[in-house]
């Protein structure tokens, strides 16, 4: 918890250098594509000044994207960029800071070494003396010392970075963009670390802002927040605008309905379930402090059981928990009965339950590594000829059926995993761990950065894989991916279970009222 | 969701931990001081102590430029021959041609910029890890003095260079040249890295060279730049050794490894091997810790061949010191 | 063997793709330039630089110069495939041939019985670098940086005042000697060196060993969540390289018929450049085997070629260091980033107001 001083926020303190000049920044069709997958299909924003605009969506919908190309830190696929009604090109950070753009990250920037002051003055120190220039300590103390104050912190100034808990880094960050002269300031979800209070704080800045003539931008996932805060609302969905209204002109169904999109019918749902009654996979209060609490759930053979929740809900530290990456504070974990809580992971992966990762570049995928090398490496121990080398038949057979089985598009089993698309190498990491026959496998964002077509065939293989006995859970930031696998959705809010949806209860309005709105629905079984 | 590894409510405060790396060195160095003192008196006399400091000059000169370097989490391990070169270099030019003191000084901090300019621009703009780098340039480098030197070596130089290296600047004062010499440099580094931008780049590119990149600084620019330094800093503690010992041979330097003994002296003066911040007193003190040291051992009667294993031993305490402050690292 | 699970009730109609498209020995393209530029130093030197190649005999026994850095570089190459580096080899085998030395000459052991120990003791110097590092956690460079002060005194004081020397003819052979086949005479070491160079190449590029070395290199935490005991392949790693240090210091001392504890100062450049030149990534994860032995050939025979033609150790030296740099600097330049070297060229020259893209890896070292 950050201390907060008795002190009121002072209004009128002489931070800013001089009122903003008017800033109006404009975008027009702006695209958006990382390869083969496009993030933003053409989208028109206009920030005027004096007024805060939301951007609103679901995860993946490319409000970050958006913010990061008007930042200049992304340069657009297509489309164009204007300030004040002229064409503007940012070709780097730099650029933007230069036309008095800031952006707040969603991640602070950490510089853990270097004192808290320092890093609000990062790239910008203000020097001082004609002929040996040098860092104007003083000036950095006051601004530094001034703006905090201004934002109600009672942080120390002179304090590492690295002391400092995110809620703290992150409202740094925030004061960082009241610093420098900056008429346009974009705020990426400045307020999932912070508490009501503290973000009460953050709004009364905004508004001084933009009652000084900046011109602002927000994003946020909680709607009370958002219709509080904005001036003008914007929603995205799948990389598209698709609603915009001004003050007055939303209210919570709206906005819930909007981002959602599709209506019940349009999203194919599992014509079976194959849940048994044997129970694999028991979790009981378990805890990992302060990120998540009295996680309770049973999950059987055959179920598809998905986790639901916003970005930073804390739904992967709970797989990671379970799989023995993450250290409990409490709770327990039983595997088929026997009690796994805090055994390694490599211990687990024997008892078989594997864990396929988020990030498949960074954890799961080898991508120097062959196909056939990335196949084989769940099962090093069984491909084992009598010589101790691997046998050469035996990974061609594996590889050649994963291929087959899976569908993965590549050359050849010799191809380097670097090769394929991001869909194919997803595939392989797959067939990986299901080659290992495990009882349960946790699945984290299975089809993030996965181009349509693929998604479709994942969707196949997971349900095949609950077909053939295996207990799934699909942790998701995608509505519609946990309706059309699900058997079952718990949400997760802020580090502790808020609802559990079951069969028809699994609509795409439901689950994402269930954590976006903090409202408790209960579904019919 | 990536977690940030940071610890959330810890209250160490950075600053301090600075001061008492800084004290505990002054500590240790006295109390061993005072100790060996007792077992025998020479070594606290006025000859021994001048020794002793006098001894670190060098050592001190170069680890300075390598802080920097690890500041910035890079490595140099090229000042070892880039010093053997400005030493071989001044001397012969001195021994047979009589070049003056005040050429050879921007002669040696010339050498010493072009070499660690080269260190600087492969690092930076060829994306080649400094380790492998320096490691290139350290035969390169070495290569170069036994080429110049052609079977010679230094043994006398002029009366200049010697006053240079023991004598008393001000007269009046019994603190030798050198020793104000560092001192200027020190004071002149510290500067550097604490008050100007480039310095304060430095640190932030050690820290986080992405945001630093992405706050508009020019990491490249700070790179070559940082590597620079380091050089001209060896050469300048080359042109120093040279005036100090009066000879210089093909391994000046090399032979003692001094690039892995700067590297020795930045760790256990409290700068991290991880980069981001850099401790430069801490430095001097600890190349001050070393001299008394290995002085101590002299003193003391331990066979020399031990030497190198207390400095191993000292790394890895001085270390595992730093990462028991800091907590687990990542 | 298990089968995989059916999964899916459908079939493709192509059947498993069961040929496979091979490369030639696990060659990469890296490794092909490499063997090609190895033909044609070794034509080159042969036709232009007389007694290079005068016969077959003096030719292979040539070798004996450098296969002592090839059999450290094969063990560096592990740690180096983790991610770490090693820079403790050269005080290893100096510390291992000298207490091998000292107990054959001091406690009268058989010379292939302190032989035998000294190369357990190269395990256990490795197996002290792999502790420091996984359970001290201190970085591999520092680590190593400090055991190699450790161990290099270490070896001064067990040398004593005047090194052992003078070992039985039939030791001295492992190092200069040759066996007779036929007319031709082929070096001791080269038969040591061989089989060595099998193995490593099966054990890195066929076995589970091997695979889990490269993908705890790649990233450790993939490592990790694949169920690889991480902390159990450096261990591995460091002590293998530990053992083939020592190994390398025997030979060399057999080669000399004494041991100093200077002897393994000059093995660290040669050794780095030539697992670099072989291609193996400095950061882990990448690389072949088959390529480190093709660059031991081509760095131990182009410096052998310079010697002969009269350039000094020195020039050689500086040749190597060049290499170094410049096998890396010729990979990244051709890699997937195809003109970021001048751009980064560029932004020295230009303030970041063109969008360098940042592709540097800002993490190591």
């Amino acid at each position: 918890m950050i201390q907060l001083s008795t002190a009121t926020p002072n209004d009128g303190t002489p931070v800013r250098q001089h009122a903003a000049p008017q800033a109006r920044l404009g975008a027009r069709g702006i695209v958006k594509q990382f390869g083969p997958v496009e993030v933003l299909r053409g989208i028109d924003l206009d920030l005027r000044p004096g007024r805060i605009l939301t951007l609103m969506g679901e995860n993946g919908a490319g409000k970050s994207t958006m913010f990061r190309i008007l930042a200049g830190q992304l340069q657009p696929s297509g489309g164009e960029l204007t300030l004040n009604g002229e064409p503007l090109r940012l070709a780097s950070p730099h650029a933007a800071h230069a036309h008095g753009i800031h952006l707040v990250p969603q991640e602070p920037m950490l510089l853990p070494e270097l004192t808290v002051a320092e890093t609000m003055f990062l790239g910008r120190l203000p020097m001082a003396g004609a002929i040996f220039r040098h860092v104007d300590w003083k000036d950095v103390r006051r601004r530094a010392q001034a703006v905090l104050h201004m934002l109600d912190l009672d942080i120390d100034i002179d304090r590492c970075a690295k002391t400092l808990s995110i809620a703290q880094l992150q409202l740094v960050e925030c004061a960082k963009a009241l610093l420098h002269d900056c008429r346009i300031i974009l705020f990426d979800e400045p307020t999932s670390p912070l508490t009501s209070h503290e973000v009460e704080t953050l709004f009364k800045i905004m508004r001084h802002l933009a009652a000084d003539g900046c011109t602002l931008s927000f994003i946020s996932h909680r709607t009370e927040e958002v219709l509080e805060i904005s001036d003008d609302i914007a929603v995205l969905r799948d990389g598209r605008l698709v609603d915009s209204a001004e003050r007055g002109g939303f209210d919570r169904a709206r906005l819930l309905s909007t981002m959602v999109g599709r209506t019940l019918r349009d999203i194919p749902r599992r014509e079976a379930s194959y849940t048994t009654d044997e129970t694999v996979l028991e979790v009981e209060g378990l805890a990992s402090e302060p990120t998540f609490r009295g996680i309770g759930f049973q999950l059987r053979r055959g179920e598809v059981l998905g986790l639901a929740g916003l970005v930073g809900a804390g739904r992967t530290e709970i797989a990671e928990t379970i799989f023995g990456v993450r250290r409990p504070t409490g709770g327990s974990v039983l595997l088929a009965g026997e009690t796994v809580t805090g055994k390694p992971c490599h211990d687990l992966i024997r008892k078989g339950l594997v864990y396929v990762p988020e990030d498949r570049a960074r954890h799961g995928a080898v991508l120097s590594m062959t196909i056939a090398q990335n196949v084989t490496s769940g099962l090093l121990e069984r491909v084992r000829q009598s010589a101790g080398l691997l046998s050469d038949a035996d990974e061609t057979r594996l590889g050649a059926t994963a291929i087959r089985d899976f569908r993965v598009r590549c050359a050849g089993l010799d191809q380097p995993l670097r090769e394929l698309s991001g869909g194919n190498q997803q595939k392989v990491v797959f067939s990986k761990w299901i080659a290992t026959g495990p009882r349960v496998a946790i699945l984290d964002e299975p089809t993030r950065g996965v181009d349509v077509g693929s998604k479709e065939e994942i969707y196949e293989l997971i349900e095949a894989m609950a077909r053939d006995g295996m207990a799934v859970l699909v942790i998701s930031s995608e509505t519609e991916e946990l309706v059309r696998l699900c058997d079952r959705v718990l949400s997760l809010y802020e580090g502790e279970l808020v609802a559990e949806l079951s069969g028809a209860g699994i609509t795409p309005a439901a689950v994402s009222a269930s954590y976006l709105g903090r409202s408790k629905v209960e579904g019919a079984a | 969701m990536s977690t940030v590894a940071m610890p959330s409510t810890r209250r160490l405060v950075a600053p301090r931990f600075a001061m008492s790396r800084e004290l505990t060195l002054v500590a240790v160095t006295l109390g061993l001081t005072i100790v060996v003192g007792l077992l025998n008196h020479d070594f606290v006399g006025a000859q021994n102590l001048r020794f002793m400091l006098l001894n670190s000059v060098v050592l001190s000169l170069v680890a300075l430029g390598q802080t920097l370097v690890i500041a910035m989490r890079g490595i140099d391990l090229s000042v070892a021959p880039i010093l053997g070169l400005a030493a071989m270099v001044c001397g012969l030019l001195a021994q047979t041609h009589g070049l003056s003191l005040a050429l050879a000084l921007p002669l040696a901090l010339g050498i010493g910029l072009v070499l660690g300019t080269v260190n600087g621009l492969l690092v930076a703009t060829m994306d080649i890890p400094p380790i492998v780098v320096t490691l290139g340039t350290y035969s390169l480098y070495s290569g170069l003095t036994f080429l110049y030197s052609d079977g010679t070596q230094v043994d006398a130089v002029p009366p200049a260079f010697a006053a240079f290296g023991n004598g008393h600047l001000l007269g009046f004062l019994p603190v030798p040249t050198p020793v104000i010499v560092l001192f200027v440099v020190l004071a002149l580094c510290w500067y550097v890295l604490r008050h100007t931008g480039f310095g304060r780049a430095v640190l932030a590119v050690g820290n986080n060279a992405s945001a630093a990149y992405a706050a508009g600084l020019p990491v490249t620019w700070v790179r070559v730049r940082v590597f620079a330094l380091s050089g001209t800093l060896a050469a300048f503690a080359g042109l120093m050794f040279l005036c100090y010992t009066g000879s210089a041979t093909v391994t000046a330097g090399t032979g003692d490894h001094i690039e892995l003994q700067s590297i020795a002296v930045s760790l256990i003066g409290g700068t991290a091997i991880a980069g981001g911040r850099g401790n430069l007193v801490g430095t001097v003190l600890g190349s001050l810790f070393l001299s008394v040291v290995l002085t101590a051992l002299v003193f003391l009667h331990v066979p020399p061949i031990w030497y190198s294993a207390g400095e191993g031993l000292m790394i890895l305490a001085a270390v595992q010191a730093g990462i028991g402050r800091r907590g687990a690292r990542a | 063997m298990s089968a995989l699970p059916r999964i899916g009730a459908h079939v493709a109609a192509d059947a498993p793709t069961a040929k496979r498209r091979r490369r030639f020995l696990g060659m990469g393209g890296w490794e092909f330039s490499l063997l090609v530029l190895l033909v044609i130093v070794t034509t080159g030197f042969g036709l232009g630089v007389p007694g290079f190649f005068d016969d077959l005999s003096g030719f292979l026994g040539m070798t004996g110069n450098f296969l002592p850095f090839g059999i450290v570089a094969l063990g560096l190459s592990l740690v180096i495939f983790t991610g770490g580096i090693d820079l403790s080899v050269g005080a290893t085998a100096s510390l291992a041939a000298v207490v091998a030395a000292q107990l054959w000459a001091t406690l009268g052991l058989n010379i292939w019985v302190a032989g035998l120990l000294g190369l357990v003791m190269g395990g256990v110097l490795g197996g002290i670098n792999a502790a420091v590092i996984v359970f001290l956690r201190i970085e591999p460079l520092i680590a190593t940086l400090a055991t190699s002060f450790i161990y290099t005194s270490a070896a001064v004081a067990v040398a004593g005042d005047s090194p052992p020397s003078g070992f039985p003819e039939a030791f001295n052979n492992l190092g200069s000697g040759a066996l007779g086949l036929g007319s031709f005479q082929v070096p001791y070491q080269l038969l040591l060196f061989i089989p060595l160079a099998v193995l490593f190449w099966l054990l890195v590029g066929r076995s589970a060993f091997g695979r889990k070395l490269v993908t705890v290199g790649y990233n450790s935490e993939a490592a990790r969540y694949s169920g690889i005991r991480v902390p159990r392949v450096l261990a591995a790693a460091y002590i293998i390289s530990g053992m083939m240090a020592a190994l390398a210091g025997l030979v060399l001392s057999a080669y000399y018929s004494a041991a100093r504890a200077d002897m393994g100062d000059v093995l660290l450049l040669t050794t780095i450049a030539m697992v670099v030149l072989g291609g193996v990534s400095i950061f882990g994860g990448e690389g072949s085997m088959g390529g480190v032995i093709i660059a031991v050939l081509l760095l131990g025979l182009l410096r052998q070629g310079m010697l002969i033609a009269g350039f000094s150790d020195m020039v050689t030296s500086m040749l190597t260091g060049a290499i170094l740099i410049g096998s890396i600097a010729v990979r990244n330049i051709f890699s997937t980033r195809v003109g970021g070297f001048g751009k980064r060229l560029l932004a020295l020259v230009r303030r970041p107001a063109v969008a360098v893209p940042d592709t540097t890896r800002h993490d190591a070292p």
